[in-house]
């Protein structure tokens, strides 16, 4: 690494419609380093990307690139510097082969006719893939690929215009631990290369891993930024979060064993190529955190155990009863609800009000007259929920759609809430919504639990699996490796357990 | 294989089956001169296929075509009647008028961002009413105009014992296939029919690739009307009704997905000839027409509900594929 | 937000009435007369049956375009049925039943094919089109057949109850309805909540095979009630006596506030719209815009009233993350 600074952008500022969000923001990065960017969500750190990259315009200051001021005003200008995003949301062209992937929008051509050269561009594209030893084939079309190789092709794609500077958002957010630590050693080699990167990350085992230096960012404003041999784990949270984390809520916990009576049985569930011979139970008054990476099973198992999927073989049982879930009716009659991972996509429907949205798992408890639902218990239903958990603004008729992402995790929560509940399931609680909101539902997880209902929480935030659950299971590749039950547990005996002992390089910090 | 072959393979061996049924039951299917008057059918759909495929790619559609066709007669009618001007030109201004109505399905796509279907579901009905307000009338009733100059009726004519249409149909298709498999524009209709937002984020012009996908498919339509009077030696207001059926029929058959991203002029060729043969043995065997809505809605619907399957399938042993790998 | 929405409901009122009182100033010998406004009524209340059904679909983000050749068939049918009994009452009734299932049939079949094979709707009911023109075609022989009685099949269309037709009582019952149905049963709010997000009304477990199925048949039964009454009015069954009709049905929706995104709209507004679309036909006959052109105005119409609708859903996609940003 050298002390030479390729990019640097000083001053940002940038408003929407009078907000202020980014407020004379900095950042420096050196020819050769992994320069990570961290903050909670809604700090600033995509806005300041998107100026960087050329998407939104600045309103004042500068970006020098290795110290003359450039005007960045698209992608194609960024390429044309040597810069490259890797996006978070995979933008690969599933119809496309990987070479014409990398190759997208300047293909090589031939002669004069203004045809694609494929054979230049194919060995082009295998020789770039041979030089970071992907496994892949430059010929292969990308819908045969899963999602961990599709993300090494985006990758490919930033490399192949030589950049200098590599910008990744959340490159492992779809990738298992052992794409994962390919994806580490591609970022050492391209270091030794020359090659700076800025690496966004909200798992900060891996920033911590990987980075040499750290900017923070806050409330759009520049938090830190900090050397490599200044990282120090606990203070980087706190610079994050601006306030004292209490220590037994944030990275360890005594966790002590329930001995009440399990309720919900699991043996030996499968569901081929998901996940295998899943065996939990959970006890009355229980909070089981299901830890592990993306794409470990445990959404998989859950959307099983709710009646969403099928599964192959294996038992459930409910109160000593065994159980089939057929259909997400039945397991909602029996006392079931589910908080998917995906809020916006599954958990609401934006364009009703909260007062439909809360109904709506609900009437077969609302009552009728000839048909006719009655509009008044439905309203009265939506405001005792509302004022239950506290949604904002207290409005039934608010369109959901319309609300902030911590008020719309509490409408998907609140519409299970006035019913005989069993069980809930709820995948990712918190994930994109502010500290505040976080808060507030942990409360109501806790209070669920405390008054007998069986709380399952899934989630790929250490720090929150350590925080609320009073047990924990962890998940690798579709089983269940790890129960953390008793004693001080850590979020490195979950990231241990989850990314597997033999990748221990993985998890040290 | 690659999946694709394989879906094309499927609608060859279709093809195949068809022709050996009509050839078995008729004496009169397999003659070459029969042969001759499939091909001439298929090339008209055909023409318009080229277009539409690439439409079908960006996971678009155009209903209007067959109203385009009636444009397109219409205005050249008008010129022949109207103006002295001279044949070539009259022809080039009828594709023209193709031309401004597919940038016009164009515009209201992707500037106003109407669905597809409704928007060109919309210029059908325009177009075809313009169709009727620009035709000519005689004693106040709209009839069916001649156009019988010689050099262009000649357009109708063959050449060696092969219609022109057929020869303009094969060169528009060697070309639209060398665009989508060997230039850029080719592979950013693939780009934004499979991935929309991942087209644009790669910086390709989402927009301009489907605005020209729909200009391309009105000169299609232009020029396949062009032939169609040629053949007929007049235009009538209803010219082409019912041709943006047959046109999509023929490409959903070749192998397009509606949801974008997959099928090329090959597969639409063999839907045109399918489609073609398909017709014409339904008129050799003399059955009556009304047969030949439902067959083809019923081949429609099969074919989209085949497709629909064998997508779902593919996916699943690619998947299972990768899995078995990755576990080893 | 809520006034807002009342606003846009009060202004398509408005236009209604402003279209009124054009027509009347452009055409007071034309327009306000005894006979023009039945006219106008009865072209409203076919459109009007049709798009009570078909909102059930719209709202799920499908569309049917098979309307149109689907009430032909019914037409055939019931003509058919009544002819073949010798004009007797039992031959209405057995005919109007049988029209009846078929309407339901075909829905059924709209709404299997697009839950099973994933496949636009738009595509299955434009091939289904083809198949009921088909079918249609091959049972009248490609004829016309007249059927001038009995009294019971002819009063259908037009018989009187005071001023009005009975089309008119027929749009204002099965409007009330499907008001009833979308407005106050479980099924309605099932509606909406599937058309605004499929997935994520199945995850709180609404049955989304069950709620197409029931809106395609329904679509596809109000189809038939249509054909019915078309041809009892024109006192014919003919293959493509509906033809045309899916445009004014899609056409009646958007204009009514109905997204063709799924999710919003409702049962007033596309009544409203079909008022609208029956006064614009009315006015262009009443100036002499001869039928084959009036397909420019419409064509214009649905794109307006559809790029409208977007912009208007665009407008409040930008709003939201600085909505947000200042609660």
């Amino acid at each position: 690494m050298s002390q030479e600074i390729i990019l640097e952008a000083r001053k940002i500022n940038k408003s929407f419609s009078g907000v202020q969000v980014l407020s004379n923001v900095d950042l420096d990065i050196r020819r050769g380093e992994v320069h990570a960017l961290m903050g909670e969500n809604g700090a600033g750190k995509s806005t300041l990307i998107k100026i960087i990259t050329g998407a939104y315009t600045k309103d004042s200051g500068a970006v020098l690139w290795k110290g003359q001021e450039v005007e960045i005003g698209s992608l194609k200008d960024c390429q044309a510097l040597g810069m490259a995003c890797i996006y978070q949301e995979l933008s690969v062209i599933p119809a496309l082969s990987v070479a014409q992937n990398i190759y997208l929008g300047r293909e090589p051509k031939r002669g004069k006719t203004g045809l694609i050269d494929y054979r230049k561009m194919n060995r082009e594209a295998q020789e770039l893939i041979d030089k970071y030893e992907f496994p892949l084939q430059a010929t292969d079309t990308v819908d045969s690929l899963g999602i961990g190789l599709r993300q090494l092709v985006e990758i490919l794609k930033g490399l192949s215009c030589n950049s200098e500077l590599l910008i990744m958002d959340e490159p492992t957010a779809s990738l298992s631990g052992k794409e994962a630590s390919i994806l580490f050693n591609i970022i050492g080699t391209l270091k030794n290369q020359g090659v700076s990167i800025i690496y966004i990350s909200h798992r900060l085992e891996e920033v911590y891993r990987l980075s040499d230096r750290l900017t923070i960012l806050r409330d759009g404003k520049n938090a830190a930024v900090l050397e490599k041999e200044e990282i120090v784990p606990k203070e980087v949270i706190q610079t994050m979060i601006g306030k004292v984390v209490d220590e037994s809520a944030g990275s360890k916990k005594t966790l002590t064993r329930n001995t009440n009576e399990a309720v919900l049985k699991v043996e030996g569930l499968t569901r081929k190529g998901f996940f295998e011979d899943v065996s939990f139970e959970v006890r009355k008054g229980e909070i089981v955190g299901f830890g592990g990476l993306i794409g470990a099973g445990r959404t998989e198992v859950m959307r099983c155990l709710y009646g969403e999927d099928r599964y192959q073989s294996g038992k459930i049982y409910i109160e000593g009863k065994e159980y089939v879930p057929t259909s997400t009716r039945k397991s909602i009659e029996l006392g079931f609800g589910f908080v998917p991972e995906d809020r916006r996509g599954q958990g609401f429907i934006p364009l009703l009000s909260v007062n439909r949205n809360t109904a709506l798992t609900n009437y077969d408890i609302i009552s009728r007259t000839v048909g006719a639902i009655s509009s008044k218990e439905e309203l009265d239903m939506c405001r005792k929920i509302i004022e239950k958990i506290d949604i904002r603004p207290a409005d039934p008729e608010k369109q959901v759609g319309l609300m902030s992402g911590g008020n719309q995790q509490k409408v998907v929560i609140g519409k299970w809430l006035l019913r005989d509940l069993k069980i809930l399931i709820v995948d990712e609680p918190t994930a994109g919504i502010d500290v505040g909101a976080k808060d507030e539902i942990y409360h109501i997880l806790e209070e669920l639990a405390a008054s007998g209902v069986l709380v399952i929480v899934v989630s790929s935030d250490l720090q929150e699996l350590v925080r609320i659950s009073h047990r924990i299971l962890v998940m690798r590749k579709g089983k269940i490796v790890k129960e953390l039950a008793e004693g001080v547990v850590t979020q490195a005996d979950i990231l241990e357990a989850a990314s597997g002992i033999e990748d221990e390089e993985v998890v040290a910090v | 294989m690659n999946k694709n072959t394989i879906r094309k393979l499927v609608s060859a061996g279709l093809l195949l089956i068809l022709i050996v049924v009509f050839t078995v039951s008729s004496d009169y299917f397999l003659t070459p001169g029969n042969f001759m008057e499939i091909l001439r059918d298929a090339s008209v759909v055909g023409i318009i296929g080229v277009g539409v495929t690439m439409v079908i790619l960006t996971a678009g559609i155009d209903l209007s075509t067959g109203s385009t066709m009636a444009l397109v007669g219409m205005t050249m009618a008008n010129i022949y009647r109207y103006t002295m001007l001279p044949i070539w030109s009259m022809v080039l201004a009828g594709i023209l008028a193709g031309i401004l109505a597919g940038i016009f399905n164009g515009f209201i796509v992707t500037k106003l961002s109407l669905p597809e279907f409704i928007a060109t579901l919309s210029t059908m009905n325009i177009f075809r009413a313009l169709t009727y307000i620009i035709s000519i009338k005689q004693n106040g009733l709209i009839t069916s105009q001649a156009l019988k100059a010689r050099s262009f009726v000649a357009l109708g004519k063959s050449v060696g014992g092969i219609y022109y249409v057929i020869l303009v149909f094969l060169l528009l298709a060697v070309i639209g296939q060398i665009v989508l498999k060997y230039t850029r524009y080719g592979t950013n209709l693939y780009a934004v029919g499979s991935n929309m937002k991942a087209a644009k984020l790669s910086g390709i012009n989402t927009d301009r690739t489907r605005l020209l996908a729909y200009t391309i498919t009105g000169g299609c339509a232009g020029v396949a009307a062009v032939f169609m009077t040629a053949r007929l030696q007049s235009t009538t207001a209803l010219l082409g009704s019912g041709m943006e059926f047959n046109v999509i029929a023929a490409v959903v058959v070749g192998g397009c997905s509606l949801a974008g991203g997959r099928g090329d002029i090959i597969g639409t060729l063999i839907g045109a000839v399918f489609m073609a043969t398909l017709d014409n043995g339904i008129y050799k065997f003399q059955i009556n027409t009304a047969y030949q809505l439902i067959i083809k809605g019923v081949i429609i619907i099969c074919v989209v509900a085949f497709d629909s399957w064998y997508n779902n399938f593919m996916d699943e042993a690619s998947r299972n594929k990768k899995r078995k790998g990755a576990g080893a | 937000m809520k006034n807002r929405f009342s606003m846009e409901r009060y202004s398509r009122v408005l236009i209604l009435l402003l279209f009124i009182v054009a027509l009347t100033i452009i055409r007071p010998k034309n327009f306000p007369t005894v006979n023009n406004i039945s006219n106008v009524l009865w072209s409203i209340s076919v459109v009007g049956i049709l798009v009570s059904g078909s909102i059930f679909v719209m709202l799920l983000g499908g569309i049917d375009l098979s309307v149109g050749s689907l009430m032909g068939l019914s037409a055939v049918i019931t003509v058919i049925m009544i002819r073949n009994s010798d004009y007797s009452n039992t031959g209405v009734i057995l005919g109007v039943s049988l029209a009846l299932l078929t309407g339901i049939a075909a829905g059924a079949l709209h709404g299997f094919i697009v839950m099973t094979f994933h496949v636009p709707a738009f595509l299955v009911t434009f091939a289904t089109q083809s198949i009921y023109l088909g079918i249609s075609m091959v049972l009248t022989n490609n004829k016309i057949l007249s059927c001038l009685g009995p009294k019971m099949f002819t009063d259908i269309g037009l018989g009187r109850i005071g001023p009005f037709t009975f089309p008119i009582y027929f749009m204002l019952i099965i409007a009330l309805i499907s008001y009833f149905v979308l407005n106050r049963t479980v099924l309605g709010r099932h509606i909406y909540a599937v058309g605004g997000n499929p997935d994520a009304a199945k995850i709180s477990g609404i049955s989304v095979r069950k709620i197409t199925m029931l809106s395609y048949i329904t679509s596809g039964l109000t189809a038939a009630i249509g054909g019915i009454v078309l041809a009892s009015m024109t006192q014919q069954g003919m293959a493509s006596t509906g033809s045309g009709y899916d445009t004014e049905v899609i056409t009646a929706a958007v204009i009514g506030g109905v997204s063709l995104a799924g999710g919003a709209g409702t049962i007033q507004g596309a009544i409203v719209g079909a008022m609208l679309v029956g006064l614009l036909n009315n006015g262009m006959n009443l100036m002499n815009v001869p039928s084959t052109n009036q397909g420019l105005v419409k064509g214009l119409v649905i794109i307006c009233a559809v790029a409208l609708d977007i912009m208007q859903k665009n407008e409040k996609k930008i709003r939201l993350p600085f909505a947000k940003r200042k609660s």
